[in-house]
């Protein structure tokens, strides 16, 4: 199984922002396969390097930030080794984004036809226009949008109609890989769970596979297939996510995580907050990144940083892995 | 229900809106006959999605805004006409946490003198004992160290210890009732827990209610002893929150159950539509028609009453026996 092609390939990726205060590792030498018709979650807080990892797969960095080491590969082509045109086309045609702010994903002075249609028609020289509104057309189809909304401005839809024409976007040209970031962040909670059902069936059907960028645990828990956790633009572990139903057996972060949210059903509830904040990448902890925030931290863990390792099925960066299970 | 231990009564509160940009004067009605009662010592939950009218309750009930029909009475005592003087007596009474902590507090002013102005001006504090109170609010909410953080200003703070000063800003002076506005909705996942066990804390230590405002269902369980279900200006729902969770009776609290992730309800959400409920002024029958699964001719024209289906258990649906029977 692990030698077929991977859909989308990181090797020792870091990326850096150059600021007035040095260059700052946002995503620090992660690797990860994903396979075609998978769903990986990637999960991590605000300022740990999530979006910027996906940006980079994209080859979306603004100007300060940069890849400073390590490959990434999409259907086994380099993203960095394209020119600016094979990037252009390689884009959308075999790797797409859905950003979280759909409404400014989207023209507002450009109809929902009119936008779709800019996609086929400059990614296919021949294509036809009328063959390019006929697929616009199954487009909305398949992500159940009544196409009478063809005609339709973007401020004339609502937040979750408009996050459902940038998913039809995204999947116009069949890309191989898509990256979602954040995509129902800013929707209600019924909408939001409508839109990741859809969005899990067009999966099912055209067998993509999906980076689900999310800061929402329990959420992604429950769509992908395989889960890595990111705390300071790192890895800190990365399990399939059945295993994320109990606290047991993981790194302490994601054990902390799993401890901070309150379960729905459980007879009786309680929740227990990580001390500290979300660590500074400006001033990062010597050793592990986790080390101010862990219960379990030691001397080691203050000194020496973990590398990532594979342990009982799953990767995990923690010197006291196997220790704090007994 | 015992009326001598209730804290916050509130009885067919109506507010209206006008709309602007129209010749005749319109209206809209976020929030239509709601009834609530708070007891001291504790959460109401209001739960919904953005337009249930949750927020706009959850003003009026500080006064914020005034509402345009219906009583509201804390501590026994109206508030809807309340002015000068006696507002902001009542401002000692209750107090509001908002969503956005950065947004609620000032940027030029450090974090002692966000507690010590309301210290002076509704407790009289000064001097040495105005410093001590700043000490203990400070360490109360967790804070610390507090000599450092006194002098910061808001920017300094994470997201959470914002929220967290917030908190004891509203603390200052003493309050008996406080509205929470979504307070974690903003924050990080590990930061969020820190903050609800320190809401839960405060009402045990202090014996403070809340109206406790979120759209997320598993948060309204943890923290709310009662989880009431808005949609579209009306309550849909009332009851203990175990029992809510357990058995909703409401198609819509169904759905908004199903939807919540954790949830073992299953239902098939890929084609919901997503239409916004009717505010309008004169709109008849039950704001939840167009998305129900049962609803009859009857919910067009009639909005249900709300009707006690179990022990403390309320629901306004003309359906929810039938309801029963398909779970």
């Amino acid at each position: 199984m692990e030698d077929r092609q991977p859909v989308l390939e990181l090797q020792n990726v870091s990326v850096g922002y150059d600021s007035p205060a040095g260059m700052v590792q946002a995503v620090n030498d992660v690797s990860l396969k994903i396979y075609e018709n998978t769903i990986v979650g990637l999960i991590g807080e605000s300022g740990s390097g999530k979006s910027t990892l996906g940006n980079a797969i994209m080859h979306l960095l603004k100007n300060n930030a940069v890849l400073t080491s390590g490959t990434i590969k999409v259907m086994g082509r380099d993203v960095y080794s394209l020119t600016k045109n094979e990037l252009r086309q390689f884009r959308w045609s075999q790797m797409a984004m859905v950003f979280q702010s759909a409404m400014n994903a989207l023209n507002p002075v450009l109809t929902v036809e009119d936008q779709i249609v800019d996609v086929f028609l400059s990614h296919d020289k021949r294509m036809s226009k009328q063959a390019a509104k006929k697929r616009a057309r199954e487009l909305l189809e398949i992500v159940s949008i009544d196409p009478a909304h063809l005609k339709s401005y973007p401020h004339e839809l609502s937040g979750g109609m408009r996050q459902r024409v940038v998913i039809a976007i995204a999947i116009a040209l069949d890309p191989k890989l898509v990256i979602m970031d954040e995509p129902t962040t800013a929707l209600d909670v019924v909408v939001q769970r409508s839109i990741l059902d859809k969005i899990k069936e067009i999966q099912k059907i055209k067998k993509f596979a999906i980076l689900f960028i999310s800061h929402d645990f329990s959420l992604v828990s429950e769509l992908a297939s395989k889960v890595a956790i990111m705390y300071a633009g790192r890895f800190i572990e990365v399990t399939d996510s059945q295993s994320l139903m109990a606290s047991k057996a993981h790194h302490p972060y994601t054990e902390g995580l799993i401890r901070a949210i309150p379960h729905l059903t459980a007879d009786e509830v309680t929740i227990e907050g990580i001390p500290g904040n979300p660590p500074n990448l400006v001033e990062l902890p010597t050793g592990c990144a986790y080390h101010p925030r862990c219960r379990y931290a030691n001397d080691l863990c203050k000194r020496v940083r973990p590398e990532i390792r594979h342990v009982e099925n799953r990767d995990i960066e923690c010197h006291l892995y196997e220790t704090v299970q007994k | 229900m015992d009326q001598s231990t209730s804290l916050v009564e509130v009885k067919d509160l109506v507010i209206k809106f006008p709309v602007r940009g129209d010749q005749k004067k319109k209206y809209i009605i976020p929030v239509d006959k709601v009834n609530l009662e708070i007891k001291k010592g504790e959460v109401l939950a209001l739960v919904g999605e953005s337009g249930s009218g949750k927020t706009t309750i959850g003003r009026a009930l500080v006064r914020l805004l005034r509402p345009t029909e219906g009583k509201v009475n804390v501590q026994g005592k109206a508030i809807n006409d309340l002015k000068g003087r006696e507002l902001k007596q009542y401002r000692r009474i209750a107090q509001m946490i908002f969503q956005d902590p950065f947004g609620s507090l000032n940027p030029v002013k450090s974090i002692e003198n966000h507690l010590k102005f309301p210290l002076k001006k509704h407790q009289g504090y000064k001097g040495k004992a105005l410093d001590q109170k700043v000490t203990d609010l400070l360490f109360q909410v967790g804070l610390t160290p507090v000599a450092e953080i006194r002098k910061k200003h808001p920017h300094e703070l994470s997201g959470g210890q914002q929220q967290r000063l917030a908190i004891a800003r509203a603390l200052a002076v003493n309050p008996k009732f406080i509205v929470a506005d979504e307070p974690t909705s903003m924050l990080d996942v590990s930061i969020r827990a820190g903050i609800l066990q320190l809401m839960n804390d405060l009402k045990r230590d202090l014996g403070l209610s809340y109206l406790y405002i979120t759209h997320d269902l598993a948060s309204a369980r943890y923290f709310g002893d009662r989880i009431m279900v808005l949609y579209g200006g009306k309550v849909m729902e009332i009851a203990e929150s175990k029992a809510l969770i357990k058995q909703p009776l409401n198609p819509y609290t169904q759905l908004l159950l199903a939807a919540t992730p954790g949830s073992e309800s299953k239902i098939d959400l890929t084609n919901v539509v997503n239409e916004p409920p009717d505010l309008s002024e004169g709109r008849k029958g039950c704001p939840f028609v167009n998305r129900c699964p049962l609803a009859t001719e009857l919910c067009r024209e009639t909005m249900p009453d709300l009707e006690e289906a179990m022990e403390h258990h309320f629901v306004a649906c003309h359906h929810y026996k039938e309801n029963k029977q398909i779970n």
